[in-house]
């Protein structure tokens, strides 16, 4: 994954919940090509990101990204949408998990939070992100950020491409 | 250096020592998904492994009906089926359908849960049983349909902060509070990623309901696991419905003595007012005596942090203390977490008086903690409500939701504008 990618930012505060993210309106859906559709709907300020998001957009959020529900919809939705990692500074251990599992990078930022509410980083922006690093280049404001470091397991189950693939993995090399 | 209980119970689930940080495969001891996201579970496994694949073991499974049960629509409904069909020709027997209610709280009732168990589940509320000292979680549904294929799975092992209440809750004034207070305190992010044990005088003579109010909102503070170890009536209780082995794993799985806490917070309730979550979020808390008078719309009574006989019982002394009333400008709705729960409420006779006084009373469900439900608010609408959240358009686009005990709420029912419940007790 040492890969680098250019787009725009769409870029979210901190506790961004999951009815913020993908509303209970739709939790009967169960085809996640379905679920972009409805993505930060109840978002006041993103109403619009569904029907603006474009495949390479970044989604770019403060501390405790996806709090609340376990709806793994809320992953579907910005994954399906081809928006390629979420940047955060934190996300909540269920929204994590449910990125991982299904191969799905979530990238720990540090300083990001505070980046957000200084405008430092902001909608539209141009980024540059390493995917091996988590490091980010704003191309119009100039700042720069660092990731975090992945633990081996979380890394492993991403490069299987998500849980159950790696446990067939596991399963074969038995 | 000790052990905090997550650890010991990671250590039993994982075969092997473990310590904080370490990511760990766990045995899985009932892996369970309800109405929501089950049959998005279900498909999965089925994509993924065939049409053909057996789960691990069909008798450590379990499926609840609670969000949206009876079916609301043609879309619940089939999903319902699916998971029916799935549970059939799997041999999955424990299927609690949509007469049954709200899925931990049932699961607890069947005696299915004990202390040092690693229980999944797709709720995020899941960890409230924690209150009987078992690592419950919630999890999405891949996690759960990969657990299937051979009963694990991973985790990291958390860090453990150790909450101290001690003191008397004064009249009219409930660990409901106390868990508003901690979720003012410690805010939306507060206990992300940790483990939690509440001890102290406070939480070892509290009653089970009032350990699984406590529990249930830790997910609001982002926490992964609340535990408490069964003592005293609570340790009775799951004995007569779990067996006697609840109280050697109670034993087994307390902390010991000289475990390291990441943090340790003291709490003494003696002094706790009523408080409320405002909108739009958990942690936006004031005392209700600064919010008294805020006129509402509707009024609501349940979900799984506070549904149990004990939270009904908590707002009929309330309701009996202002003459067996509610303002006729509001619209009022109780809900109990299980059947269970409706029944004993019917026994005491407090159903038959609500009703008579124009009380919703309605079957065993999650009921308002979705915008899929009856009861869901209408733009403008300001509601009051027991659960757990109160996200921005939560229950309705454009309404707002004020959290908090059954006993305020129902003062609030009596007046039909937010009421402290001691202004009501006396």
């Amino acid at each position: 994954m040492s890969e680098v990618l250019r787009g725009r930012a769409w870029v979210f505060g901190d506790d961004v919940d999951t009815d913020l993210i993908y509303h209970n309106k739709y939790l009967a859906e169960t085809d996640p090509k379905n679920m972009p559709q409805y993505a930060f709907e109840y978002f006041p300020g993103k109403e619009h990101f569904a029907k603006e998001v474009k495949p390479g957009d970044f989604v770019v959020a403060g501390k405790n990204f996806g709090c609340g529900s376990s709806r793994e919809h809320a992953v579907y939705c910005i994954e399906y949408a081809g928006v390629p990692v979420v940047l955060a500074e934190t996300c909540s251990r269920i929204y994590y998990r449910n990125a991982i599992n299904n191969g799905y990078p979530v990238l720990f930022i540090k300083g990001i939070s505070d980046a957000i509410k200084a405008g430092k980083i902001k909608d539209g922006d141009e980024l540059e992100v390493s995917l091996d690093t988590g490091n980010i280049k704003d191309l119009t404001t100039g700042a720069e950020f660092h990731g975090d470091a992945v633990s081996d397991l979380e890394k492993d189950i991403m490069s299987a491409g998500g849980l159950i693939e790696y446990l067939k993995e596991q399963a074969a090399k038995k | 250096m000790g052990k905090t209980s997550i650890v010991k119970i990671m250590e039993r689930a994982s075969g092997k020592p473990v310590k904080v940080g370490d990511r760990v495969w766990c045995n899985i001891d009932w892996s369970t998904a309800r109405d929501f996201g089950g049959a998005n579970c279900v498909l999965q496994f089925e994509k993924e492994m065939g049409m053909e694949a057996k789960v691990w073991d069909p008798d450590k499974i379990a499926f609840t009906f609670d969000l949206q049960a009876p079916a609301h629509s043609e879309k619940v409904a089939v999903n319902q089926k699916i998971i029916r069909d799935f549970a059939k020709r799997q041999g999955i027997k424990r299927v609690f359908d949509i007469n049954h209610g709200i899925g931990q709280h049932v699961m607890l009732e069947a005696g299915m849960i004990k202390p040092g168990d690693v229980v999944l589940g797709t709720d995020s509320h899941m960890n409230l049983l924690g209150a009987v000292g078992s690592f419950a979680t919630g999890v999405g549904n891949s996690d759960i349909a990969a657990s299937w294929i051979n009963g694990t799975n991973w985790f990291r092992v958390p860090e453990t902060m150790k909450i101290e209440v001690t003191g008397k809750f004064q009249k009219g004034v409930t660990m409901r509070d106390l868990l508003t207070k901690i979720v003012g305190d410690l805010g939306a992010g507060g206990m992300d990623f940790l483990a939690v044990e509440f001890t102290g005088e406070t939480i070892e003579n509290a009653t089970l309901a009032e350990r699984i109010t406590l529990c249930s909102m830790v997910t609001e503070m982002s926490g992964k696991v609340p535990l408490i170890m069964p003592n005293g009536e609570v340790l009775k209780w799951m004995v007569e419905r779990a067996g006697p082995v609840v109280a050697e794993r109670a034993k087994e799985f307390a902390a010991d003595p000289d475990a390291e806490y990441i943090t340790v917070l003291k709490y003494d309730v003696t002094n706790l007012e009523p408080l409320a979550s405002c909108p739009d979020a958990p942690d936006n808390v004031k005392p209700v005596r600064e919010i008294a008078g805020t006129y509402v719309d509707q009024i609501h009574i349940g979900s799984c942090s506070n549904g149990r006989f004990e939270d009904i019982e908590a707002a009929f002394e309330v309701f009996k203390a202002a003459g067996c009333k509610v303002n006729p400008n509001v619209r009022v709705i109780i809900t109990p977490s299980t059947r269970e729960v409706q029944i004993q409420a019917t026994k005491a006779g407090m159903v038959e008086k609500f009703l008579e006084a124009g009380v919703v009373f309605t079957n065993p469900t999650c009921s308002l903690c979705t915008a899929e439900h009856y009861g869901v608010l209408p733009s403008g609408d300001v509601g009051c409500s027991t659960t757990n959240r109160n996200f921005i358009g939560k229950v309705g686009k454009g309404s707002h939701t004020y959290l908090m005990s059954p006993m305020s709420a129902m003062a609030t029912a009596v007046k039909g504008v937010i009421t402290d419940p001691r202004d009501i007790l006396g």
